[in-house]
């Protein structure tokens, strides 16, 4: 974090810059069709169960595996 | 006045007839007198002010130009002169200028009846010109009464004929001033200035028209003169020439000049059809507007009317069946509209007709029937280009469906914002508990993931100022490899009505924020952080104001507690614990390590116990590539380097046939170890040409192939590692040896101690059962690997404990939820700054992509859990 990069407008990748109007977007009409998207719920975030740690969450650090010592 | 000679020329502008004999007097029927034209000149010409006095110089071209389209007349040349009066020579057939009889008896020269009587004109007889234009068809008549001088001078029969007015009438009598071979018209007019308010011309609107009608009339050249502006190099005057082969095919180029095209070549079609004469002409640009001109007779239908409804109904039939048949409309629901198959459109639309019938005052509509005509046309020559250039017709298509989504999405977006029904109580989403005090700046909206959160949530607020909107992350198993998490359209609209500041360009008003802190509160897991890069996303894409503003917080809840006796603490993340549980573990503690007796204690230990999680933590990550312990343990040793550039190039670069020295040491090294691991092969140092680097690799017990290479070690994981094991590298010598000053162990000696742990204990084999009940007896116990030696602490520390992990928010009870995280004096909330959520836009386009393969990888790469999706 902290790196400066080039953002791209999420809908058609044209770079956008912090102090556009429509940031992050470029243009109001991209910026419909996001909304539109959240709206239909395409935005998903995938999970691939290739990794049952990940699917799981405990991919802890060593150490630290699952436990439930006082229950 | 110009006297330029006009060359003959032998090019056809437009089917005709060029029957000379048939233009005479007899063709010219007198319809009214002048007088009221100078009397109301609005009422003809539109007005007396810029506008009226270009009409005059449109009037006359006009006249021209039906010359041009009877297929007479190929140049037109206008001037502007100093005085601002105006000339326009034509080399038509020139007016005639035979007597005619009135129907009052009077006889005058033809050319006189067309200069004085409105409404008088060859235009009007449709034998003699099939298609003629002129803008109001009043009449060069007009021109004539709102001259202050008006000169005419006709070439025709091999005689010169001239005659002069003012104000529209004669002032002298036509005659015939000599003999010329040429043909053609000549009129030159000074408009009077005391009818015209304004006297000034304006060379760029009339260039703008002539080019216009330049384009409309392919062939025809028309050419602008400005003499009142001269070159100062060569003292030639302003000129301008305009003649286009091409036609309106170059007025779409025109158009579209610096534009991002589609497709090169516009698409024209031509035909003559039931006496309708018609050339349209189109191109896609790469724009979201929509550019279409439509004539009728040169004249521009502001308005549209029948031939533009022809042509849009044909468009959009054409361009449907066209992506029917090649099959892209897969994903589409519906037909393709109007107005998506617009998008972008350049169109001009020009027809030719007979006395066409205009609509309304300004004649800025074509009424005339041939709706049906154009559409037959543009079916026919749009479907057959399309069927015969596929990959212009997808192209064309593919923009609008794009259009067609884009709209689609805009109409799911106004939904989020559509006021429910009066039953939905003020508004406010039903799943909201919202909280009394109506200031927003004191209130707090908790975005809880979870409805058992949320009722946690709910119990262990402070209602008086503390909101809490549940939100469900819908789960779906798209396949079985993959497991997807998204917000529904209910979640989102909840949240926005909530919030109340509105949504999209129009309606966002962060002025009407409801609450002062916007808190994510999610689960301390991958689902969780998901909901959580999901709402943040949002949040950064639709109200960045807020998060600008500072609005935007996430919640910290503990992810352990721990408790021993009366005493309890909780813990935030994993760091923290480890480094809780060595402090604790340490205190007396020795570790020694490698051949030489060296030792650690006290901060020192602490702090190499920390490197060393997060050493161990990277180890892990690498060893799933390599899936050997003592070969990734190898593999940081030979190349870790300190500083900034942990892992280096040139570790594998080397002449082809000079293995780099780290790869055959590291080979000699898995020799030594290969038989204990029964790998099935070794491979000596291979160049690879194509990278111009060396690796090495082997076959595992389980048949694998491992490969150790420049790509393994530029890895993100891997540097890290490497980074990690620079810094420790001194003190990972095993074996390690753990012990304890005797006289502060026996002040820890702690009798509570918990048997919590003895599952675990048991496994430990090398573990003294004496030393479960007081250290002070403990023997030194040796550990051979850094990770059993870190678990051996940590579990020193964690047998002090009762430790609970909390999994989720809703493990916790209400007033634990409040201590922790929710009360303002106790809690720690992050604030979401714009740089940080920068880099999570990256994490979820990546995420978002749809390239299942390189989210895979990102996911695999990056090793995305929870820790790296923290803000």
């Amino acid at each position: 974090m902290g790196r400066k990069k080039t953002l791209r407008c999420p809908t058609c990748g044209s770079l956008v810059t912090a102090t556009d109007e429509e940031f992050p977007f470029c243009s109001d009409r991209c910026r419909k069709i996001d909304l539109g998207k959240w709206a239909s719920g395409v935005y998903k975030i995938s999970s691939p169960v290739l990794d049952p740690d990940v699917l799981e969450g405990t991919e802890g650090e060593p150490g630290q595996r699952e436990r439930r010592d006082d229950e | 006045m110009s006297t330029k000679e006009l060359s003959p020329t032998t090019e056809t502008i437009l089917p005709g007839n060029p029957d000379q004999a048939t233009y005479t007097s007899e063709n010219i029927k007198v319809l009214e007198g002048l007088e009221a034209v100078r009397l109301r000149p609005a009422m003809y010409i539109g007005s007396t002010g810029e506008m009226g006095l270009h009409h005059l110089v449109y009037e006359v071209v006009d006249n021209s130009v039906d010359e041009a389209l009877a297929g007479y007349a190929t140049h037109i040349e206008v001037t502007i002169h100093v005085d601002n009066s105006i000339t326009v020579v034509d080399d038509g057939r020139g007016i005639p200028v035979d007597e005619k009889t009135l129907d009052t008896g009077e006889k005058m020269p033809a050319v006189q009846v067309v200069l004085t009587k409105l409404h008088a004109g060859g235009k009007f007889d449709s034998s003699t010109y099939k298609v003629s234009g002129g803008l109001h068809g009043v009449g060069v008549s007009c021109v004539n009464a709102l001259s202050e001088e008006f000169d005419v001078e006709i070439w025709r029969d091999g005689h010169t004929w001239e005659q002069e007015y003012s104000k529209g009438a004669p002032v002298s009598k036509l005659r015939q001033s000599g003999t010329s071979k040429k043909r053609g018209t000549k009129v030159h007019f000074l408009p009077d200035k005391s009818i015209f308010t304004v006297t000034e011309y304006n060379y760029d609107t009339l260039a703008q028209r002539l080019r216009e009608l330049a384009f409309l009339n392919k062939g025809l050249a028309i050419s602008l003169t400005d003499e009142r502006t001269t070159d100062p190099k060569t003292g030639a005057p302003k000129r301008a020439d305009f003649k286009y082969a091409g036609g309106i095919a170059e007025f779409i180029k025109h158009i579209n000049k610096g534009k991002q095209v589609l497709h090169d070549k516009p698409i024209v079609m031509e035909g003559l059809r039931d006496g309708v004469d018609m050339e349209i002409a189109l191109q896609y640009n790469d724009s979201y507007s929509e550019t279409v001109f439509c004539f009728a007779n040169n004249i521009n239908t502001v308005d549209g009317g029948t031939h533009l409804s022809g042509f849009k109904t044909a468009l959009t039939r054409t361009i449907n069946s066209a992506g029917q048949q090649l099959g892209l409309f897969k994903d589409v629901k519906e037909n393709l509209s109007g107005d998506d198959v617009r998008e972008g459109l350049v169109a001009v639309i020009s027809v030719k007709l007979p006395q066409p019938q205009f609509e309304g005052q300004t004649k800025g509509k074509l009424n005339s029937d041939i709706a049906g005509t154009v559409q037959a046309l543009v079916n026919e020559k749009l479907g057959m280009f399309l069927e015969q250039n596929p990959p212009v017709a997808r192209r064309i298509i593919n923009k609008a469906i794009e259009a067609a989504r884009a709209r689609e999405a805009a109409r799911k977006a106004r939904d989020l914002t559509r006021r429910k029904g009066a039953l939905d109580g003020g508004g406010l989403p039903g799943k909201l508990a919202d909280c009394s005090e109506r200031q927003p700046d004191r209130c707090e909206l908790y975005l809880v993931e979870g409805e058992s959160a949320g009722g946690t949530a709910k119990q262990g607020r402070d209602r008086r100022f503390q909101a809490i909107l549940p939100l469900k992350g819908k789960i779906l198993n798209v396949e079985k490899a993959r497991y997807d998490k998204m917000l529904g359209h209910e979640e989102i609209r909840a949240m926005i009505t909530a919030l109340g500041c509105g949504i999209g360009k129009e309606d966002f008003d962060p002025s009407k924020l409801r609450y002062g802190r916007i808190i994510l509160m999610t689960d301390a897991d991958v689902d969780g952080s998901h909901i959580r890069t999901l709402l943040l996303t949002f949040f950064f894409r639709h109200m960045t104001e807020l998060i600008r503003r500072g609005h935007v917080y996430i919640a910290q809840p503990p992810l352990f507690k721990i408790k021993k006796g009366k005493f309890e603490q909780y813990i935030k993340d994993e760091r923290e614990f480890v480094r809780v549980m060595v402090k604790r573990a340490s205190d007396g503690m020795i570790v020694r390590y490698g051949a030489g007796g060296a030792s650690l204690e006290g901060s020192a230990l602490t702090k190499f116990m920390s490197q060393l999680n997060d050493y161990l933590g990277f180890f892990e990550k690498v060893n799933k590539r390599l899936r050997n312990d003592e070969v990734t343990g190898l593999f940081a040793r030979l190349f870790a380097h300190e500083g900034k550039e942990p892992a280096k190039r040139s570790d594998f670069e080397g002449p082809a046939g000079t293995a780099p020295a780290k790869l055959v040491e590291l080979h000699s090294e898995l020799e030594k170890i290969q038989r204990s691991y029964q790998f099935k092969a070794l491979h000596a140092p291979a160049y690879d040409e194509e990278h111009e680097t060396w690796s090495l690799s082997f076959i595992d017990a389980q048949g694998a192939e491992r490969r150790i290479d420049w790509t393994l070690a530029a890895s993100p994981e891997t540097r890290q590692l490497l980074a990690k094991f620079a810094l420790i590298r001194e003190q990972l010598q095993p074996p390690f040896v753990v012990e304890y000053a005797p006289k502060v162990a026996a002040a820890k000696a702690d009798p509570e101690d918990t048997d919590a742990e003895s599952a675990e204990s048991e496994s430990e084999s090398d573990k003294p059962a004496a030393r479960r009940t007081s250290r002070a007896a403990a023997e030194p116990v040796t550990k051979l690997t850094a990770q059993e030696l870190f678990e051996y602490v940590i579990e020193q520390g964690r047998r002090e404990y009762q430790v609970q992990r909390y999994k989720g928010l809703g493990e916790m009870t209400s007033s634990q939820l409040w201590e922790t995280t929710m009360d303002p004096e106790r809690r720690t909330l992050l604030q979401v700054k714009l740089e940080d959520i920068a880099e999570t836009e990256t994490i979820f386009s990546t995420l978002m992509g749809e390239d299942v393969e390189a989210r895979r990888k990102f996911i695999e790469d990056n090793a995305l859990d929870v820790k790296n999706l923290d803000i």
